[in-house]
Order: structure tokens, then C-alpha cells, then sequence
């Protein structure tokens, strides 16, 4: 009996099978790279799941050892920098890609009819990325990490009725305390990734469900087939990104490192307090209002957001030609550009 | 043939009815499960408050202050008002700015407790003065002070088993001054920036 034959009799899969569950025929515009943006993000996740795994050998979730754990990785454990930095750029970059990938499918209108479940999923990821970048940071135990935590479980409490939940939750207590750096580093490690996975496959199902957007360009030669096959194709596509991304993630990572700021201490708040850049645009709102009209204002955006294909749907049902949300995403994307730009030029 | 059809009838109401309490205990023990899981998720409630010793009242001059962490993770400001022996020559307030949980810290020149995240001035008894906190008529919430054979108390929250916090006195060094008082602290901060943006 072969190998072949061994394996067979006990994993009844032929290669048949797999390749009639992997050879999605993919629209031709996924030659582009701006249409390849789905799969950065995924990829990225990837890279932040194995790095993490590396970073939890080492690192300690308490108060006492945090910030020393992190300095051991950074400064002795052989290749620790590097995995520290991959790790801190491969969230920047991931942001970055859930971002653009979520602008590229809202500026297409790809989020229309039947496909709005999936924007639905596709925010719930957005948000879902954003904390976990947020407790990521959270965990180095660093003055601007520590305080950035206390301000954010403060702006959460202001949030009508479940606001005070929510912040003892995030805390596990009334301030931040001995529990609550663990608190922070089973969110970020464990449970924020596990909804995340949960999420990713949802997505795709839904995507391998409906098929992706077909989109024709004026510039396409007449005669030639609309898609092309997955594998090997377009997985070639998604493995020269991925070597892009790995050769990008290493100059980030040597050129600029995670480096380590002064120690949290609980009694000496700095007075330029930062969080990561992708929440300046929430940081700079907040001192726009007053805390109550800018936590309310932003969960209403959100919410918005959130519900934008019925949204737009119930609008080009009442105005057919109209170019309504082209205008608002406009509006959304210089909003989003001129508040990071802005929080990240001025000190206060 | 009657008997038989209400024979039937009664088994698939039997059937019906043990399916239904299959479901309703399967929802029970769960649904038991996942409160006592999210009741988990918070912290147990704190003990009540009780006298805490904190130090020789002559050892705190007047117009001075001393920050320090309760067993329980409340960070408590104590400034000394007044020349007297009496209780109410001390003040103690949480040094916790009720805008965003910044660290407030009492600046004794100028007679203020003062939040230097979003510049929250208090007056001397916790009233918000000016900024976010003045704006929103915030004040800082205040810990009953008892002085005894020349020792102040403050009545604090104890720790609840987990935060093995002690009650410490904060070293003046650590003292925070506020924003643009005190230039190595700004030279601190401008490296930290740095750092920040590197």
C-alpha cells in the first residue's frame, strides 16, 4: 500500500474536490491592485497572530512586570525588536489596509444590494481592528499607553446608561488597577482575535456565497474571459502581496523600530496625552465638543456607518441619479485625513 | 379506535411538552451559566471605607501637599490648609480629574489643584473652577480627614483581596507641577514625543 493510498483511505479528499473548492472563478479586475486590498488585511492579521504568539512567550501582564517584559523583548531577547516592531508596524499597516479596503468598497458601491450583511460584517471588523490595535498599546505599560487607557475607559463611561459597564469592565474596577492590565491582555490576545477569526470566515463565506463584485473598465480588450481562476492565479497575486507586505514590515521594523517610552506612573499624568494615530480623528473630536455631544455624535456616525446600505438605498430610491453618498464619503475621507492631520500637528 | 386517536393525542402532547422542558432547562442552564459569566466579568464589590492611618499631621507644612494610592487603587491628594491641629485644616480629595481620570495635583503657589490634560483648575476644597471640569460644574470627590493624638486618618475604601496596593505616601519628587511649570518636566515631554513620533 502507498502512502498516497494510505492517507486516502483514512482523508476520503481527492485533490479533485479541493480544487473544485479553492477554483472560484475570479473577476477580472482582480488583476488590479487596488481590488487586492481584502486580502492585505488578512494577511497582516496572519502576521499579528504569529508575532503575538512569539511576544506572549515573554511578555508579563501585570503591573510589576509589564514594562519590563516588553523592555526584555526589545532589548535582549535574541530578534525580540524585530518581532516587537513587525509586530507594532503589521498593526499599523493592517489599520491602514482595513481602512482603504473599507473606502474602496464604499466608493464602488459594493456595498449594495444583496451585499449589505457583509458591510455590516466589514464594520463590525473595522471596529473589531481598532480595539485590538487599541488594547495592543495598552499593554506596553508606558506613560502614554497607561493614560491613554485611563482616558479612553473615561470617555467610555460617559456613554448614556451602559457607559459606567462598560468602563468598570474595561478596568475591572472604578481606575485602573492591578487587574486591570491582564483584563487588557486577555481582550487583545484571546478575545477581540477569536471574534475577529469568527468574523474573517463570516466575511468570506459570504463573499464565496455571493460571488465578488464584478467591475468592467473602459480600458479592457472585447473577446477576452471575465474571470480567471483562483488557484493558482490569483493566489500568486496574494502571495507576491504577501512578500511585499514581509518586505515592507522588515524596513519598517529596522529603520523604525519600537523603541520604549518612560514607565507608566500612575501618579503623574504627562501633559501631551497621544493615543495611537488611528484614533487621533476620535481624540481631536472629543476636544472639539464637549464629552457627552462627541461621544454621542461619533456612536451616531458609526451607527450611520454601519447601516449605510439601507441608507443610501432608501436615498437613490427617492433620487435615482443622485450622488449622494459619493458626496458624503468625500466628506467622511477629508474629515478623517484633516482630524488626523490636525490632532497629529498640535500638542494639545 | 377513539381510545387509540386520544391514546396518539396524549403521546405527542407528552412528546410536545417534554421537548418544550428539554428546551426550557437547556435555555435555564445556560442562560445561568452566562450571567454567572458576566456577573465574573465585574469586580466584586468593595469593602466599606474605613480609618486609615497616614501620617504625623506636624510632618505636612502648610500650603503643601501628599498624593497617595488607597489599598484600593484611589489616588487621594492630602494638602494641609491650615495651621491648625483640626481636621478641617486638611483637605483630601481624589486626585482623579472626574473630566477623562487625568492625575490632578495641588500647586501650593497658587493655592489650586490643577489637571494638566485638558487644564482643569480646581479651587482649594475640589470645586471645579475652570476648564472642562468648571465648564461642566465638576468638582473633586472628597475623603472624610480625622485628626487623633496629632495623627491624620482618611476614611478609604480597603482593598477587596486582589489589589495588593498598599497604602504608600508618593515621594515629593514624583510630584507632577502642571503644563509649562516646570521646565525638565517640559524637556522630559518633548522627548517623549519625540520618542512618540519616531
Amino acid at each position: 500500500m502507498s502512502v498516497a493510498e494510505w492517507f486516502s483511505e483514512r482523508l476520503p479528499v481527492r485533490g479533485s474536490d479541493l480544487r473544485e473548492l479553492t477554483n472560484e472563478p475570479v473577476p477580472n479586475h482582480l488583476r488590479r491592485w487596488w481590488y487586492a486590498l481584502g486580502g492585505t488585511p488578512a494577511y497582516l492579521f496572519v502576521v499579528q497572530i504569529v508575532t503575538g504568539i512569539l511576544l506572549a512567550f515573554y511578555y508579563q501582564p501585570s503591573a510589576e512586570t509589564a514594562y519590563e517584559s516588553v523592555r526584555y523583548i526589545t532589548e535582549q531577547a535574541h530578534f525580540g525588536w524585530y518581532v516587537r516592531s513587525v509586530h507594532k508596524w503589521g498593526a499599523t499597516l493592517m489599520v491602514a489596509a482595513v481602512i482603504l479596503h473599507q473606502m474602496r468598497v464604499y466608493f464602488t458601491g459594493a456595498y449594495r444590494k444583496p451585499r449589505e450583511i457583509n458591510w455590516m460584517v466589514g464594520m463590525c471588523m473595522l471596529v473589531c481592528t481598532l480595539l485590538i490595535g487599541f488594547t495592543g498599546y495598552a499593554l506596553v505599560y508606558e506613560q502614554l499607553s497607561y493614560w491613554g487607557a485611563t482616558v479612553a475607559a473615561n470617555i467610555a463611561d460617559t456613554v448614556p446608561i451602559a457607559g459606567p459597564w462598560i468602563k468598570q469592565f474595561l478596568l475591572a474596577g472604578d481606575t485602573y488597577n492591578a487587574r486591570t492590565l491582564s483584563r487588557f491582555f486577555v481582550l487583545h490576545a484571546a478575545v477581540m482575535p477569536a471574534l475577529m477569526i469568527l468574523l474573517i470566515i463570516i466575511h468570506i463565506a459570504i463573499i464565496r456565497l455571493q460571488g465578488v463584485t464584478e467591475f468592467h473598465f473602459e480600458d479592457e480588450k472585447s473577446g477576452e474571459p471575465d474571470h480567471f481562476n483562483f488557484f493558482p492565479d490569483h493566489l500568486m497575486t496574494e502571495i507576491i502581496m504577501g512578500l511585499i507586505l514581509m518586505v515592507l514590515l522588515s524596513v519598517l521594523a529596522t529603520v523604525l523600530p519600537a523603541t520604549m517610552g518612560p514607565v507608566a506612573d500612575p501618579l503623574n499624568t504627562p501633559e501631551v496625552i497621544k493615543p495611537e494615530w488611528f484614533l487621533y480623528v476620535t481624540f481631536r473630536w472629543l476636544k472639539l465638543f464637549s464629552i457627552t455631544t462627541a461621544v454621542l455624535s461619533m456612536g451616531f456616525i458609526v451607527f450611520t456607518f454601519f447601516l449605510w446600505p439601507f441608507i443610501d438605498a432608501w436615498v437613490r430610491r427617492r433620487w435615482p441619479k443622485s450622488e449622494f453618498s459619493v458626496y458624503v464619503g468625500i466628506l467622511g475621507v477629508l474629515a478623517i485625513i484633516g482630524l488626523t492631520v490636525w490632532e497629529g500637528a498640535v500638542a494639545h | 379506535m377513539a381510545s387509540s386517536e386520544a391514546s396518539g393525542r396524549r403521546r405527542s402532547l407528552l412528546a410536545g411538552g417534554l421537548l418544550l422542558a428539554m428546551w426550557a432547562a437547556l435555555v435555564a442552564s445556560y442562560g445561568t451559566f452566562a450571567s454567572y459569566a458576566v456577573r465574573f466579568l465585574f469586580p466584586a464589590r468593595r469593602r466599606d471605607p474605613s480609618w486609615t492611618y497616614v501620617l504625623d499631621a506636624k510632618s505636612l507644612p502648610v500650603g503643601q501637599a501628599l498624593q497617595y494610592i488607597t489599598p484600593d487603587g484611589a489616588k487621594i491628594t492630602l494638602a494641609r490648609q491650615g495651621s491648625g491641629q483640626a481636621a478641617e485644616d486638611f483637605v483630601a480629595l481624589s486626585s482623579v480629574c472626574p473630566h477623562l481620570g487625568c492625575q490632578v495635583s495641588w500647586e501650593g503657589q497658587n493655592n489650586r489643584f490643577f489637571c494638566p490634560c485638558h487644564n482643569g483648575v480646581f479651587a482649594p476644597d475640589g470645586t471645579g473652577v475652570s476648564g472642562p471640569p468648571g465648564d461642566a460644574g465638576q468638582s473633586l470627590p472628597k475623603y472624610s480627614v480625622k485628626i487623633q493624638n496629632g495623627l491624620v486618618y482618611l476614611d478609604v475604601p480597603q482593598a477587596d483581596g486582589l489589589a495588593q496596593v498598599e497604602l504608600r505616601q508618593i515621594d515629593e519628587s514624583e510630584r507632577i507641577v502642571g503644563p509649562g511649570h516646570d521646565p525638565c518636566l517640559m524637556a522630559d515631554l518633548d522627548r517623549d514625543q519625540d520618542r512618540r513620533f519616531s
